[in-house]
């Protein structure tokens, strides 16, 4: 199995404070690796520095191809998800809620259908390449939103959908920049069991039937014991375990981050 | 309704009323009127207590409005059902009223003032919807967007005068000329957003202004450009005896010579412009970069996590916004034949701004109505000269109160999956 992505002695300061301390760790093709810890333990720094939100005060993270590597630092803003091609979601959902469902995962083809538009000038002249494309962007659409269940709702507003379809829906709105490294930010935060359950299911075919690498930040231990291939325990920015999900469960030093130790 | 209700109205009406005593008492009631030798203060207590009184009431009746949790005025019943119309019919309702402008001018009552508010109104419309491109898909708050009419109507003034190119060439240019300085105003502001942004422009809209007044040599200053050539009908100009070699419009049609024609003739311009305007803001919505504009209005940290480069993407909607705003621009130099730095001040980026705002957000129609609306209804009150504002401003009141989102504030999806259901 082959290393996509390696973090190397990632250090991010903000003034005094140190959010990430010297972490490394690897992310392995075709896996869900886990990034657990308490609150504050810097899990969300992490994805904000691979993802060019934030730029590390020290470190290297890359992210492997075939027989090359390229350096994440080097890419900024929304290069990362354009050139780089990795995904990420966000903690409180972050969808365009005035846009119809079906345009929110068009926007997401942003790039492709601005080239087949001949920047706009296709389009404007309604060149039937250009709109030949456009089909096949709505039918990639349509086929995420046949795995989850909504394409019905295609043409509603992203706003107006219940709270876990919009889960739901951001990542398939992620996955159609056809990511190699997917970072989801607690995509189970205020969802119920069944809900839970389902998104288990959708990231399992993520990552067997889509072979993207998938990076996990997440509270909700049913999901992260229930899928994680490799988990990585954070607190206060250092990395305290790491491991399996059946190691973690029995490692001491991650009970005693979440408990607290015996006096 | 209950009677602790109306007691707690009336108190707030009373309320209302002492606040509008503070306002107009000082403004109104004191008038200052030159007698003699010096100045002299005249009370007019008579009408601060009329519109005191009008203020009570006014925000009494409204609280009895809300209080009652159910909308039943006549305002909100008359617009809610005009949305509907224009929703369900959207299409027989365009085709309806672009009709109506074509046949406007040869209506039985239509006279020399009519066709100058029509043009008036059309000219607001096609800024209207230049603004649109830049504030309501885009979401980036403009309130310099009479900058981009100033140097609009300036590249057609000084090019025409002095190189005497003809309308049809100029017009182009000057469009390209906004555009240039539609980027030239996005580059330092890709990082503002919302209040920073609305003041940044508001202060580039001031730069040009005070560039135009002094840069003398240029521009000619306070003076203005005079002698601005007007648009001929393809080559035949609108002259009662044409210069040696010519064919005026009425010679070659055999007509009658007659002021109107040119008039007639700066409407269909203008309403050609203003369509062309909108055609290509309904088309360029449904392209790639029309949805990133609106993606990015409504959130610009999602568009960057999906590759959509922000820069561009901004760049794209101040030149599209600004060149619409350059050809209305050189359609007001042709229109007036003269210009000067006076008639592109604040209050004409304020009134764009607020067409586009109480229309409805990126609403086409709605443009189409405030402007009809908010100029229409300045334009009955001419009468009253400087009190013909307050008109302005009460028909602003008046849409917020009753459509807080604007006339028209439904947003239909540039693309269906399912096709259209009705």
């Amino acid at each position: 199995m082959n290393n996509l992505l390696s973090v190397e002695n990632l250090t991010m300061k903000f003034g005094g404070l140190t959010a990430i301390d010297d972490l490394s760790f690897d992310a392995k093709n075709n896996q869900i690796t886990s990034i657990i810890g308490p609150n504050g333990a810097g899990k969300t720094t992490v994805f904000n520095c691979l993802t060019g939100f934030y730029k590390p005060t020290n470190g290297q993270m890359f992210l492997h191809k075939e027989d090359s590597k390229i350096s994440l630092r080097k890419y900024t803003d929304f290069k990362i998800a354009y050139v780089a091609k990795v995904a990420r979601t966000f903690q409180n959902i972050r969808l365009f809620p005035a846009m119809s469902v079906l345009e929110n995962l068009l926007v997401a083809q942003h790039n492709e259908l601005m080239v087949a538009s001949g920047y706009s000038l296709f389009g404007l002249l309604n060149l039937k390449t250009y709109r030949d494309k456009e089909q096949l962007a709505v039918d990639k659409a349509k086929y995420w939103l046949d795995i989850i269940g909504l394409t019905h709702r295609a043409d509603d507003n992203a706003g107006d959908l219940p709270y876990g379809d919009q889960r739901k829906l951001e990542i398939v709105r992620a996955m159609c920049i056809e990511p190699r490294l997917l970072c989801l930010d607690e995509p189970a935060a205020g969802l119920n069991p069944k809900e839970s359950a389902e998104l288990n299911k959708l990231l399992k075919f993520i990552k067997t039937e889509k072979q993207t690498g998938i990076l996990l930040i997440e509270h909700d231990m049913s999901v992260v014991m229930g899928i994680s291939d490799h988990v990585v325990v954070l607190n206060y920015g250092k990395k305290i375990f790491e491991g399996t999900a059946d190691q973690t469960k029995n490692s001491k030093e991650v009970i005693e981050a979440y408990l607290g130790a015996d006096e | 309704m209950e009677k602790k209700d109306i007691i707690q109205s009336f108190k707030d009406s009373l309320f209302t009323g002492l606040i509008a005593l503070a306002l107009f008492g000082p403004i109104v009631g004191l008038r200052t009127a030159s007698k003699g030798e010096g100045l002299f203060i005249t009370p007019q207590w008579g009408i601060v207590f009329l519109l005191v009184g009008l203020c009570i009431l006014g925000r009494f009746l409204i609280n009895l409005n809300s209080a009652r949790k159910t909308e039943i005025t006549f305002f909100s019943k008359f617009t809610s059902k005009f949305s509907a119309i224009t929703e369900d019919k959207a299409k027989h309702f365009a085709i309806t009223a672009i009709l109506f402008a074509v046949v406007f001018p040869f209506l039985p009552f239509t006279d020399r003032y009519f066709m100058d508010v029509a043009i008036m109104i059309l000219t607001y419309i096609m800024l209207g919807w230049g603004l649109n491109i830049v504030v309501g898909l885009a979401g980036l708050l403009d309130l310099g967007y009479v900058a981009f009419y100033a140097v609009g109507a300036y590249s057609y003034a000084l090019i025409a005068t002095t190189f005497g190119w003809s309308f049809w060439i100029c017009l182009p240019l000057a469009g390209v000329f906004a555009a240039f300085f539609g980027i030239l105003l996005g580059f330092p502001v890709l990082r503002l957003r919302g209040d920073y942004l609305a003041i940044v422009t508001l202060g580039f809209g001031e730069i040009i202004r005070i560039i135009l007044i002094n840069w003398y040599e240029v521009t000619n200053g306070p003076d203005g450009i005079t002698g601005i050539p007007r648009p001929s009908f393809f080559g035949l100009p609108f002259k009662r005896s044409p210069d040696e070699g010519e064919t005026s419009f009425h010679l070659f049609f055999n007509l009658e010579y007659s002021t109107m024609h040119r008039i007639i003739f700066l409407y269909y311009l203008i309403l050609v412009l203003a369509l062309i305007t909108n055609y290509f803001t309904l088309k360029i919505r449904k392209l790639p970069v029309g949805r990133a504009w609106e993606a990015l209005r409504e959130d610009e940290i999602a568009c960057k996590s999906l590759g959509v480069n922000p820069t561009n993407t901004k760049l794209t909607a101040f030149a599209i916004g600004a060149m619409f705003g350059g050809f209305a621009g050189s359609f007001f130099a042709t229109r007036q034949a003269f210009i000067s730095p006076e008639s592109f001040t604040f209050i004409e980026s304020a009134i764009i701004v607020a067409i586009v705002v109480l229309g409805g957000m990126g609403s086409q129609t709605g443009v189409v109505l405030a402007s009809i609306f908010l100029i229409g209804i300045t334009e009955m009150f001419r009468d009253l000269e400087q009190y013909r504002m307050i008109a302005f401003g009460g028909a602003m009141v008046l849409i917020m109160v009753f459509k807080p989102k604007g006339i028209l504030a439904n947003r239909k999806p540039t693309i269906l999956m399912h096709g259209d259901k009705k």
